[in-house]
């Protein structure tokens, strides 16, 4: 083997194998010597006086020994550095020129991992910017907020009251700071630009930015002495805000604006990207909360505001959760009838602000991370046939004397580089669906989620897709190792076969891809089923073309109630007369929007045990709001002009509501109060309206009670107004309208109304979508590799189908061998499903509706779909099977 | 005389311009064409051929010698022979300077 001509090792990049440095270094040295000695002796010198010389010219011996030793091997581990580079060169260039002449299997595996791979990166990317990026405050960990939980079970992130948050404040000893503000912003009307606009205001104590640990970008943030008295003069911008609104002047800070006809000082703006815990808004006033106490109903009775702490150092949130809640039972017992209903729940604010995103979030997490484990499966299995293929390609080189570790070090090149540009791809992918996804999910998500492919997303999925390769390369180029070179040269030349264990792993590789996508597409199927049961089930009203516009009267001119009624029925009287308009009818919310919820006393009904006071929805509406909206009236009458401000107060209440507060079904004409105060007016009820369900995202409705916009007038109001034609094309007439009558009112949000409800289902839609998506996708790539499987199976046993076809077998008895032995994994894959079906049910358990865990039909169909690719996945190779033709196979 | 500093390497390159030579054969090439005026060890001779030969101007093979024994021939690289080219040229201008300083009277 030594003899090998120089050109023939190169070609097969065969390593020679050196003799050590100083060995080499010696006999060149003794050469030398040698040679001076015969020259010397030839010029007439004894022997020994001609080494003597010989010696002397050299020099010291050894000293010399040593330095051409050291420059020596400082010259090879160069060389070796350059060959190392060299080899990695040549085993892209190999690793490239392989992976096209097999394009089917380099296509297969690159779009397999960039699937994998982009899956979990732009789901990495919204998980992380929702769940793991900091929220925009200083040390946002250490927030919490607190929450009232109405123990009737109506909301159980319910606002506080006034008295409350103060009590809380004075207390608690677990905080070294809270901040209440309103949960509700307001709107208002910003004047001074070309055209009125609406803008969004919330109230917030000053100290609520000492709080969260937010500065002011310019200008400064509130402080306690701007807030004074009922008005705010001061304000504190946003940074979107700013820019858009008050065209990123700077010289803004300290001047004034107009908000509902009132000039206020500007204190400064907000960082960009801050995004209060109440929401977006646009501009804080600053609130007193002491000033709420003055009136003793609105001080305790009525809940509207929202209150974050800052943990003190060394206390947990636990150790918080469980003083405030203690405060909670105690105020419930000072307080039985404002505090009695409720309790104080605290919670992080980060999972506060997540909301109900965590959990869906949670699930494409997990569903991204089985696409991946299939990817990696299928990929495994694609390297491992792969190898198996080219056994023969390494023996030859091994062979020739290639080292084993070289082949490795080929195999783990090439399934980088396939990783590599698997990896590329799939943040090419992820860019792409992250962007689907911001369109897609702006709404379902929290505000402070910018949804980027931020690096640390990027750095994480491409180490994982170099894991990926170099994980799933190394086995295979491990049994590369192993296979024994003879027998493969010898007892093979007629093609590979496939070991008893490659066979083992592949068929293991093809169960758990069955397992993890029976898993993964029963998640799916009961997401869908549950979406299904949401949207197929009937809201209670019509919201086919109808368009819904907000419109809100500047305070400072309409100040009666009287002028604001007056406005809304001459407009609506214009409404009504435009071509195509069946009906017109306003509210104070758009249904399954609503968010006031009064407190509940049926008059002559025992007052409630435990003194929980029931809560109920609250909605007041025009006459025509029910015909407009088509919700059916059970009994009783709609509203009219009888319902005059000073007449006595009458209600219409949902069919929900008559059932749980009359079951005995007497509840036309019965009487309750609403509201914080005991003493209030009580309202009769005169009419029974259909159920609406207030949140489409929950299949059973909410009571609900409407009271006539003449007995509650305010100044901004949704209308609604019903086409037989397109509701958009109503935009412009109602546009006009509304200048005709007032160029100062604005009005925004036309949409139809069922778009609006799609968009408010977006955050079901998602995960169902996603996850259906995930599931499609598991299911080609299980079945790809259920068809690699069954072909390389039978591409294995050509030959000894070819001997059994001459010795008489049928097509059938092939193919029930080939069967037999893929079933077998096909069938361990399925049981195994079982097992994923359970996890995966219990993942989902919290996002179902109308659909139980273990869903005969979803899992039905999970099964048959799984079966069926796989079927058609293996006939193809099946079939090939049975038409093996003993006379090519066996010549 | 003794060797000045960088003379040794441009000789033992120049020794190489006429094909392989072993280490002896470069010493004897030096004696010869200096006719014996310049005092160097053997030894660094041999240094320096492996300094050349990390530098890449030279490269070594083993091969078999006229007395018939086994060898390490030495051959100037593409690089090598650049190197002389640049160091012969160098020197030619470095001892002209010298020289003619030296013969004004």
């Amino acid at each position: 083997m030594a003899d090998l001509p120089h050109g023939i090792r190169r070609a097969f990049r065969l390593a020679l194998r050196r003799p050590p440095i100083e060995q080499e270094v010696d006999a060149e040295i003794d050469f030398h010597l040698e040679m001076r000695v015969a020259e010397l002796v030839e010029r007439g010198m004894t022997p020994e006086a001609a080494l003597a010389e010989a010696r002397r010219r050299f020099g010291d011996t050894h000293e010399w020994r040593v330095a051409m030793s050291a420059v020596d091997r400082e010259r090879v581990a160069r060389s070796e550095r350059a060959e190392w580079l060299s080899d990695l060169r040549q085993d892209l260039r190999f690793g490239a020129r392989s992976a096209l002449r097999a394009p089917l299997f380099t296509l297969l595996a690159v779009l397999t991992l960039a699937l994998g791979i982009g899956a979990n990166a732009a789901v990495f990317g919204v998980v992380k910017s929702v769940l793991l990026d900091a929220l925009p405050y200083t040390d946002a960990d250490r927030l919490v907020r607190v929450y009232g939980r109405f123990l009737d079970g109506s909301n159980d992130r319910g606002p506080l009251s006034a008295g409350t948050v103060t009590d809380i404040a004075q207390r608690q000893r677990s905080l070294v700071g809270t901040a209440a503000f309103a949960t509700l912003p307001r709107e208002s009307i910003l004047s001074g630009g070309d055209e009125p606009r609406v803008v969004r205001v919330e109230w917030a104590e000053p100290k609520l930015f000492r709080v969260l640990g937010v500065n002011a970008a310019l200008g400064r943030t509130l402080r306690d002495d701007d807030a004074v008295g009922d008005t705010a003069f001061t304000v504190m911008v946003t940074y979107d805000a700013w820019q858009q609104l008050l065209g990123g002047d700077p010289g803004v800070v300290g001047g004034t604006i107009r908000i509902n006809g009132i000039s206020r000082t500007v204190a400064g703006v907000l960082p960009r990207g801050f995004v209060g815990p109440g929401g977006d808004v646009d501009f804080y006033y600053p609130l007193d909360v002491r000033l709420l106490l003055r009136d003793p109903i609105s001080a305790r009775g009525s809940g509207w505001l929202g209150l974050v702490g800052r943990l003190e150092p060394g206390v947990t949130a636990d150790a918080a959760r469980s003083e405030i809640a203690a405060i909670g039972a105690d105020l419930a017992r000072e307080y039985p009838r404002d505090n009695g209903s409720i309790t104080l729940s605290t919670v992080r604010l980060r999972d506060s602000m997540a909301g109900d995103t965590r959990a869906p979030l949670l699930v494409l997490m997990a569903s991204a991370g089985l696409v991946l484990l299939i990817t990696c499966a299928n990929l495994a299995a694609a390297l491992l046939s792969r190898t198996i293929s080219r056994r023969k390609e390494f023996a030859v080189r091994v062979a020739l004397g290639a080292g084993q570790g070289r082949l490795v070090r080929q195999l783990l090149t090439e399934s980088a580089l396939l990783a590599f540009v698997g990896g590329v791809a799939g943040i090419a992918l992820a860019a792409l669906g992250l962007s689907m996804l911001r369109r897609l999910a702006s709404r379902a998500l929290p505000s402070y989620a910018d949804l980027s492919l931020d690096p640390g997303a990027l750095v994480f999925t491409f180490v994982l897709a170099l894991l990926t390769g170099i994980a799933f390369g190394l086995m295979p180029a491990l049994s590369a190792r192993r296979s024994n070179t003879q027998s493969t040269l010898r007892d093979e030349s007629r093609g590979a076969s496939e070991s008893r264990q490659s066979r083992r792993l592949r068929g293991v590789l093809v169960a758990a891809q069955i397992a993890l996508c029976v898993s993964l597409l029963a998640g799916a199927g009961l997401l869908i089923r549950s979406l299904a049961a949401l949207t197929s089930a009937s809201l209670g009203f019509d919201p086919g073309g109808v368009l819904s516009v907000n419109v809100q009267l500047p305070a400072d001119s309409y100040r009666s109630p009287e002028q604001q009624e007056n406005f809304f029925e001459r407009l609506e009287e214009q409404l009504r007369a435009l071509p195509g308009v069946t009906g017109v009818a306003d509210a104070s919310a758009l249904p399954t929007a609503v968010m006031q919820r009064n407190g509940i006393r049926v008059i002559g009904a025992p007052p409630p045990s435990d003194n929980v006071l029931p809560f109920a929805l609250y909605a007041n509406v025009s006459d025509d709001y029910f015909r407009t909206m088509e919700i059916p009236l059970r009994s009783g009458r709609v509203f009219g002009r009888e319902d005059a401000a000073d007449a006595p107060p009458t209600v219409i209440i949902s069919e929900s509501m008559a059932r749980r507060f009359w079951p005995k079904g007497d509840a036309l004409g019965a009487q309750l109060r609403m509201g914080p105060d005991p003493n209030s007016t009580p309202l009769t009820v005169v009419g029974i309206a259909g159920d609406v369900r207030n949140d489409p995202a929950r299949p059973d409705a909410e009571p609900i009670t409407y009271v006539s916009e003449r007995q509650d007038v305010r100044p901004s109001r949704f209308l609604f107004v019903r086409t037989s034609g397109d509701p958009l094309a109503l935009v412009r007439p109602i546009r006009s309208a509304l200048a005709s009558l007032d160029p100062n009112v604005p009005m925004r949000n036309a949409i139809p109304l069922s778009a609006f409800l799609s968009d408010a289902l977006t955050g079901r839609r998602l995960p169902v979508v996603l996850m259906t998506a995930f599931g499609a996708l598991a299911l080609l790539l299980a079945s790809v590799g259920v068809y690699a499987m069954f072909a390389a199976m039978a591409a294995a046993r050509e030959q000894e189908f070819g001997i059994r076809v001459a010795l008489g077998s049928t097509p059938r008895e092939i193919a029930s061998l080939v069967l037999r032995q893929g079933g077998v994994w096909m069938v361990a894959g399925l049981v195994g499903g079982a097992a994923g079906v359970v996890v995966v049910a219990r993942l989902v358990s919290g996002l179902l509706y109308g659909v139980r865990p273990f869903d005969p039909v979803t899992l039905g169909v999970t099964l048959l779909a799984v079966v069926a690719c796989a079927v058609v996945a293996l006939l193809v190779p099946v079939r090939r099977a049975t038409r093996v033709d003993p006379i090519t196979t066996l010549r | 005389m003794d060797l000045l500093k960088g003379t040794l390497d441009v000789l033992v390159l120049k020794a190489l311009t006429w094909g392989p030579r072993h280490g002896y054969a470069v010493a004897r090439w030096i004696e010869d064409a200096t006719t014996g005026q310049l005092q160097v060890e053997d030894g660094a001779l041999y240094h320096a051929l492996h300094r050349l030969e990390k530098q890449g101007w030279v490269e070594s093979e083993w091969g078999v010698s006229e007395a018939n024994r086994r060898a390490r021939y030495y051959t100037l690289t593409r690089a090598g022979r650049r190197q002389l080219a640049a160091k012969t040229a160098t020197w030619t201008r470095y001892a002209e300077a010298v020289f003619a300083a030296l013969r004004t009277a």
